[in-house]
Formats: structure tokens, sequence, C-alpha cells
């Protein structure tokens, strides 16, 4: 879910400069509220760099196999470093691979970022209801979320871009059938990235719980 | 994995681009690589070969590095944009039963695969002549937060590291039964959050230790100021580049506002 270079017009590329540039205004400040920032930059470093490799992971939904986009359990592990890390991430993806691009990586940083923070916040919410609820559902049910949300925000600003960039020559009828195949295709996505996020929940919480409490 | 076979980013040389001082470089680079975005007049796309594929044989960048990077992004555009042909536009170039292409459907494909092409290879020229670090340097000297460019070299420094610890598991795993036809595809999942929980927890350990060793290397106990980017050699080492880059980009974005919309 990145969009490469000449896609997308240049104003737009701008502004997803302009938006990236005001959230990690934002996502440094919260850093710098946090006790010991430097304390925490090799573990956000090393374990962006995880989250980077692990995407090459291809979770098989037969008769195919897909590759997680991995964005709302990182905004759940690292919180507002999440912001940083996938900023990095994106940017050593067109470096490395040629995936994405350098002048859409405002706009991919906000596709894929934002969704991370969002869905970080949320799953922090889940503290609030530890009276009402036993703690493994709990957290199953907010880490589920927490990863749907990722993706499935990502998938609707990727949505929403397309909607406003796509050539005025298209055909109306085969632009809403288009896009109504891409919609319907994420939804298997956003919920394997939902039971994925469980799943990882879990076994965090069996083996490494202090990585779930950002 | 992917990662370790585009790890030779940099090619070493002695071109001018190879000399060419980092920071202008970067800042003329990205200028042009904009300017290309902005294209929207199918026109304009010769004359962005011409100063890109200029600007490649200046570097004397090998064209197996442009072989060898281009195929992998290329897929993605050729899935994007494919389907503009026949999807896209009233006049019809040429039928057969319920296909049809159309005139401009090829337009528009052909003025994202072009402006791509040209974008991609800036960027390959830029990072194919300078060392990943020698960027960093520059991000920094610009303004770049130290917390991201540190963060961004040592995510760099872990992550072929990481990748290999991956890769070792991914083998053990598969020695231990994963994959094997008589398992559930939930089982898989079950192995598979596992394996990535394992990732985690390793490089979370791993980062304590990084981190006491940097402590103890004095990191965080000055603030150092970013150095400044100077140049051994003078205004000649950028003058030319620059300006001709400079000058060629804004002649692409000149074009595209004088000549009148397709």
């Amino acid at each position: 879910m990145h969009i490469p270079d000449g896609i997308l017009p240049a104003p737009v590329c701008v502004a997803g400069y302009a938006i990236a540039g005001g959230v990690t205004w934002v996502a440094l400040k919260q850093i710098h509220k946090t006790s010991d920032p430097q304390a925490e930059l090799p573990k956000a470093a090393l374990l962006a760099a995880a989250f980077f490799v692990g995407s090459s992971l291809s979770v098989p939904i037969p008769p195919v196999s897909v590759h997680l986009v991995l964005n709302g359990v990182l905004g759940a592990v690292l919180g507002w470093y999440a912001w940083p890390a996938i900023l990095i991430g994106l940017l050593l993806q067109a470096i490395l691979l040629g995936h994405g691009g350098l002048t859409t990586l405002g706009v991919d940083a906000v596709m894929m970022g934002l969704p991370a923070l969002l869905a970080g916040q949320f799953f922090r919410q889940r503290h609030r209801f530890a009276k009402a609820l036993a703690p493994k559902p709990l957290l199953g049910i907010f880490s589920f979320l927490a990863g749907a949300i990722g993706v499935g925000l990502s998938a609707l600003i990727f949505f929403t871009l397309i909607v406003f960039t796509i050539p005025s020559t298209l055909n109306q009828g085969a632009e809403q059938s288009f896009l109504t195949a891409l919609m319907i295709a994420h939804v298997p996505l956003i919920l394997l990235e939902g039971v994925f996020t469980v799943l990882l929940c879990f076994f965090l919480m069996r083996v490494k719980p202090e990585l779930l409490e950002q | 994995m992917a990662v370790s076979l585009h790890a030779d980013v940099f090619i070493p040389g002695q071109s001018i681009i190879h000399r060419w001082a980092a920071r202008p470089k970067l800042l003329s680079l990205l200028a042009l690589m904009f300017a290309i975005a902005m294209v929207r007049q199918l026109i304009l796309l010769p004359w962005v070969f011409v100063v890109v594929g200029g600007l490649y044989l200046w570097s004397q960048l090998p064209l197996s590095y442009l072989a060898r990077r281009l195929p992998y992004p290329g897929l993605f555009i050729v899935a994007m944009v494919g389907l503009l042909p026949w999807v896209s536009g009233e006049t019809v170039l040429w039928q057969w039963s319920f296909l049809a292409l159309r005139l401009e459907g090829v337009q528009v494909a052909s003025l994202i695969a072009g402006r791509f092409l040209a974008i991609l290879t800036t960027g390959f020229i830029l990072l194919g002549t300078t060392p990943f670090l020698t960027l960093l340097e520059v991000m920094r000297s610009l303004g770049i937060p130290p917390l991201l460019t540190d963060m961004t070299l040592l995510t760099y420094r872990y992550l072929f590291d990481i990748a290999n610890q991956l890769a070792t598991m991914r083998q053990a795993m598969q020695l231990r039964g994963y994959g094997q036809s008589r398992q559930t595809v939930s089982r898989q999942w079950g192995w598979l959050a596992a394996l990535m929980g394992s990732l985690l927890l390793r490089s979370y350990e791993q980062s304590q230790r990084v981190y006491q060793a940097m402590r103890l290397r004095g990191y965080g106990q000055n603030s150092s100021a970013p150095r400044r980017m100077t140049s051994r050699s003078g205004n000649q080492r950028f003058a030319l580049p620059t300006s001709l880059t400079l000058l060629a980009a804004a002649s692409v974005v000149i074009g595209e506002i004088l000549l009148p919309p397709l």
C-alpha cells in the first residue's frame, strides 16, 4: 500500500510533505515529554528494523499469501515512536528496494503513520476498561481493533487519494466498479491484520508484557 | 530476502556527480524530481528523459545498476497503470471483441509511467553516487532533528542483522515442520505470530545492550552541534552540476506552465 513516484501530482506530494512535517513536529514534542527519550531511541530503532524486516513475511490465506502492513501493531508497541519508525521505514524501503518513492514519501508517511498513531492511542485506552473485562479478552479486543484500524484507515486514505487523483477521462462506471472491487479485496486483509495483531499481542503478553506497556 | 539483495545501493566512482558536494546534490536532484512530478504534458517527457539520461551518463553509473533496480518497483507501476489504456477515454485506437485500446488511456498511462521512470532514475543517480551515511549527515545539516537521524542510522545499522536473524529463525521453523501440507491455516498463523514476536523480543533485548554500549561510549553526554558541511575543493565542486540541474528543473516547470493543457 505504497504510492510510487510519478502517480500523484506535485501539489499532492508537497502537501504530503507539509502534513508529514507537522505530524513529525507533534510526535517529536510528545517523545521529548517522556522521561528519557535517548534511552528509548535504540529500542524504537531496533523494533522499527524488526517491523520493517517482519513485513516481508508472507501469511497464507489460501489460495494466496499476503504481506502484512503491521502499522496498527507498530502503533500499539511503539506509541509516538511509531511515527518516526514508519517515516524511516518508508525512507529505507524507497532507498533499498525502490518501493514507494522519494517524492511520495510524505504522502506515504501520512497514509501509514497517522493510522498507526491512532491505533496506538486506541490500544492504550484498554486500561480504562480493565475493571470491566478480564485481561486476555480485553487485550484480544483492543489488539484486534488496533490492527484493523491501522490497515483500515490506511486503505481509506489510499482510496481517497486515488479518487481525487484518478484521470478525469476514466469512465464513471469503470471507476466505481474498480474502487468497489479494491475495497472488497481489502476487507479480508483488514480482518487478517486484526487477527495477526491479536496472536502477536498474546505472544508478547506471555513472554514480554512490558513491550505492550508503551 | 529482498533487503539484502539491494544492500549495494552506492557505487563508488570518480565522476563529476560522485564528486558533487552532497548538500547541493541532494537539494538540486530533489528539485528536479519535484519538477518532473509536476509534468502533465506528454510532450515534455522526451526533454525530461534527455535531462535524466544525461545526468545518468554523467554519473558513469553502469546500466546494469538501473537494470537490476528497476524491475521490482516497475512491476508496481505496471500493475497500477496497466489497465488505464483499456478503461480510460473515448477515442478507440484498436478493438478486438470487448477489448478496446483508448487514446486518452494510453496518454495517461504513458505520462504516469514516464514520470515514474524519470523520478526513479533521478533517485538512483542520487543514491548510487552518494553514500547513505553522507546523505544522513546532509539531512542533519539541513535541520532534520537529531533524534530522527540517529534513529535512521541505528535502524539502518541493525536492519541487515535483524534480516539475518529472521532468515535463520525461518529456516529453523521450516526444519521443525512449518508449511507442511497437513497444517491448518490457523496453526500456520500461530507459528508466524510467534516468529514475529520472537523477532521483536530479540530486537528489544539487543536494543538494551546497544543502549548500554552507546552510554559507555558517551552517547547523550554532550549535545554536539551538527557538523557544518564544507567543500574541500571550493565552488567548482558543485557550481556546474548544480546550476545545470536547477536550470533543467526550471525549464521543465516553465514548459509545464507555458504549454497549453492536453
